[in-house]
């Protein structure tokens, strides 16, 4: 990994720290090319917190994918993937730490699944969930519908008291989302490329 | 009670009656907790108690699911029940049952749930397999009536009342047969769910469009295309006796949860 990636991941981690310890639902919005280096900001930030349980929504990479990539993830404490892409590719993987959904456009199963797992976590713990990426669920559903999606799930969150971390590729975002995400999230953290 | 007839049942009978009358309900009109708490919120509470319901849907909606976790829920808190079977015989149901986290065969054992093969006790009657006439279809009701006197139930189901009358030779003898049902419901004073098979994608209650007057309140269950991904759906079309949610909501049915229900995308439905 080259240094100037280094220095963005460890910025990134630290804007991500920042934001969360203050808000509870944070909207990330960055320049697809720089994709990578967010979800491996993120892969570090949560092993950075293993007493804290996590909920990983994965609409970009299958969860073979992401786990082959950031193996570091699986030994973070509470972590339970949601993986709404690989069965509707084809992929027949199982895994009890993940629960597999037969596709992006089955928006409340995965509403369900979240509340769930956030439910059997209990009040004790600091819980948070990730959703990678939110703009990614516009390339198989309405953007009206995810931009519901996004209201339905930051509510009911906020009503578990956990944290929702949302990662978005400005490539992909939408005039509707771009909305309920700047209304509805309490911090965005926008990476530009002056940034990088 | 002929063994065979009845699942595991044998020590029904014997248990203390008093028991039967579960927290779940305790009285004629008071609420029938089906145990599927956002089912229950929509549903004002509940089913009242001693309501009849026509839970609707095509093929693979989870109407049996739905009314086996209704039973065993209703089990868990006291109340006694029997589920009737016409469309699936006894180890298939409970082969498919047991997938589920609900089910419990304790519950069946020890009889707080009972599970009927209706095709077995026509057979037993000596009743036509395929038609039922006048007669035949007053021996089955006394029968229904009977079972579920004598095991004392205060949660009953048929599944489904399409395939009972469908071995009924004429629209006047469903007619007849469907309101003696409904009479015969209404003085057992227990909670029933009616399972009524429709065609997918129809706004139809019943195949013989008298279903629904005896009942007291319907729940559809349907789908909506998404894409391509069909999305299940449970709507409360009217429920008497209590102030419920006609809202359309998302449904979803899993081995560790059962039946589940969830708010709809409005924008996606």
């Amino acid at each position: 990994m080259s240094m100037m990636s280094n220095t963005l991941i460890e910025g990134l981690k630290d804007r991500i720290a920042d934001a969360v310890s203050v808000n509870q639902s944070v909207g990330i919005i960055l320049p697809g090319s720089n994709y990578n280096n967010l979800a491996q900001a993120i892969a570090e930030y949560i092993q950075s917190r293993p007493r804290d349980a996590w909920v990983y929504l994965t609409i970009t990479k299958p969860y073979d994918v992401l786990t082959k990539q950031f193996g570091q993830l699986l030994s973070a404490g509470n972590i339970r993937f949601i993986d709404c892409v690989s069965r509707a590719a084809g992929i027949s993987t199982r895994d009890p730490r993940c629960i597999f959904i037969d596709s992006p456009a089955q928006l409340e199963k995965t509403i369900l699944e979240i509340v769930n797992l956030i439910k059997s976590w209990g009040n004790a713990i600091q819980k948070y969930v990730i959703i990678d990426s939110l703009s990614s669920l516009l390339i198989y559903n309405d953007s009206t519908l995810v931009s519901e999606f996004f209201a339905y799930l930051d509510s009911q969150m906020k009503l578990y008291d956990t944290h929702i971390i949302s990662l978005c590729i400005e490539e992909e975002m939408d005039d509707m989302l771009n909305k309920i995400l700047y209304l509805k999230a309490n911090k965005i953290i926008k990476v530009r490329e002056s940034f990088i | 009670m002929k063994e065979g007839i009845v699942k595991n049942s044998a020590e029904a009978s014997s248990l203390d009656h008093q028991n039967s009358v579960g927290a779940a309900q305790t009285g004629h009109n008071s609420m029938c907790k089906t145990g599927i708490t956002e089912l229950d919120q929509k549903l004002g509470g509940g089913i009242p108690g001693g309501n009849t319901v026509l839970l609707v849907g095509s093929s693979g909606s989870g109407k049996t699911t739905l009314s086996m976790q209704f039973l065993m829920n209703g089990a868990k808190e006291g109340d006694r029940g029997v589920f009737f079977t016409i469309t699936e015989p006894l180890f298939k149901l409970t082969k498919n049952m047991e997938n589920f986290r609900f089910y419990e065969r304790k519950l069946i054992e020890t009889g707080m749930v009972n599970i009927i093969d209706l095709r077995i006790i026509s057979d037993r009657l000596g009743l036509d397999a395929e038609k039922y006439s006048v007669e035949d279809a007053n021996a089955l009701l006394d029968v229904l009536k009977d079972i579920a006197d004598e095991l004392n139930v205060k949660r009953l189901v048929i599944d489904s009342i399409t395939a009972l009358c469908y071995r009924l030779q004429s629209k006047e003898l469903i007619r007849d047969f469907i309101f003696k049902l409904g009479a015969s419901l209404a003085a057992m004073s227990c909670t029933t769910i009616l399972t009524s098979e429709v065609p997918p994608n129809e706004i139809k209650y019943s195949q013989y469009g008298i279903e629904e007057f005896i009942a007291d309140g319907i729940i559809y269950l349907g789908d909506i295309d998404r894409r391509g991904d069909l999305i299940r759906t449970l709507q409360i079309i009217k429920m008497r006796g209590t102030e419920h949610s006609r809202t359309k909501v998302s449904m979803n049915l899993s081995a560790e949860h059962g039946i589940e229900i969830t708010p709809l995308l409005k924008s996606g439905g």
